[in-house]
């Protein structure tokens, strides 16, 4: 009966994971340039969930955090000086990252939704212990 | 009055002078006049009892296999069944104490 | 022979057959909740009717054999449900998905797994307290302590 919660706990993980993802999407929905300084758009991230443990159990688990490689956004801004260079195709446009802050916050509710599921679970599952408890004492 | 032993007024009998002839007359049977004696009484409840006990116990088997479904009904059931014993139960542990007692008189 | 009039009075095993099922299901249930979100995931449940039936079954079996007071109950196999003896309950689930499929090819229903949830714990906790009834009544009789 103990890996019960392990299942419920497994979900929350996930659904935690995901929602992370979606944070770090949010947070940088206008990051234009990389660590280094170049401008090289952020590119969305999303998890894939893979059901079981990984170790052959019951549950859910991440089973890696993908980078969707969509073309990024274009936006019109000749004077900025991280704008493509004459020459280049899309010049004199800026690239932003594809992220669609509408989109991401749907995810973010529908993971919300999902975590309080795997919450009620384990609720259902602790009382549960308890029931089979009483019937000893 | 109840005189299920027959010491009142029985046949001449005396507390007075235990060396008259009569003796009292024989105490009643059960069930010879007034009503059903005790172990009568007794013997009706304990099957009324088992019957309650059985009842719930079909009623339960019942709700868990999905003939009926009526919670309610099936756990006041169980719990007048279970109240019935535990009534039973404590009148037998009175009658065996009174028992015990009336062993111990000293004649 | 008496001690077994004791261990499978009346109406214990039934109850204890349908604790081992609700505590299986419910492992069920978690993994279909764990899973909304992954893609291609179908969730999987075992019909309770079904179960039912199977209980009933035995219960018929053993009214017939034993006078319906006393005696093993005997659960035998169904697709669904298998049993090596009294103490061993192992569920082979089958596919329940009651929803559309999803872009993500999940067949996922949330409120319909979260009602099972609540359904399933609702049976446990019923088993589970008349169990405790039933095992309470038969000690007052053995300790003579109403």
């Amino acid at each position: 009966m103990y890996n019960s919660l392990d299942i419920a706990v497994s979900g929350m993980v996930a659904q935690r994971t995901r929602l992370n993802t979606i944070a770090a999407n949010l947070a940088n929905q206008n990051t234009i340039l990389d660590a280094s300084g170049n401008p090289n758009p952020y590119q969305r991230r999303f998890t894939v969930f893979a059901p079981g443990d990984g170790n052959g159990g019951s549950g859910v688990h991440v089973q890696s955090i993908e980078i969707n490689d969509a073309p990024p956004k274009l936006r019109w801004e000749p004077n900025s000086p991280f704008a493509r260079p004459e020459g280049s195709p899309d010049a004199g446009y800026v690239y932003y990252p594809d992220i669609d802050p509408v989109t991401e916050q749907i995810d973010a509710l529908e993971a919300q939704r999902a975590y309080e599921a795997n919450v009620q679970a384990a609720e259902a599952a602790k009382s549960m212990m308890a029931q089979a408890l009483s019937i000893l004492a | 009055m109840n005189d299920p032993l027959g010491l009142i007024n029985s046949g001449g009998f005396s507390p007075l002078d235990p060396l008259r002839g009569d003796r009292p007359s024989r105490p009643q049977g059960p069930g010879q006049t007034e009503g059903p004696g005790f172990a009568d009484v007794l013997r009706e409840n304990l099957a009324q009892v088992n019957k309650l006990q059985q009842d719930a116990t079909t009623a339960i088997e019942d709700l868990q296999t999905g003939k009926r479904d009526d919670l309610e009904t099936v756990l006041a059931a169980t719990a007048k069944a279970d109240n019935a014993f535990r009534m039973l139960l404590q009148v037998r542990n009175k009658v065996m104490d009174a028992y015990d007692e009336i062993k111990q008189i000293r004649v | 022979m008496f001690i077994d009039q004791v261990t499978n009075a009346g109406a214990l095993p039934v109850l204890e057959r349908m604790l081992q099922f609700s505590a299986r299901r419910q492992t069920l249930i978690q993994h279909n909740i764990a899973n909304l979100s992954t893609s291609g995931f179908q969730p999987k449940d075992v019909s309770v009717e079904a179960f039912q039936a199977q209980l009933a079954g035995a219960v018929d079996a053993r009214r017939k054999k034993f006078g319906g007071q006393r005696g093993e109950l005997e659960l035998g196999n169904s697709r669904q449900v298998t049993t090596d003896g009294p103490g061993s309950l192992r569920l082979n689930p089958v596919s329940s998905g009651r929803n559309v499929l999803f872009h993500d090819r999940n067949n996922r229903d949330a409120e319909r797994l979260m009602q099972d949830l609540v359904e399933n714990a609702g049976q446990f906790r019923v088993a589970s307290d008349l169990l405790k009834s039933r095992m309470d009544l038969l000690r007052s009789a053995i300790t003579e302590r109403p």
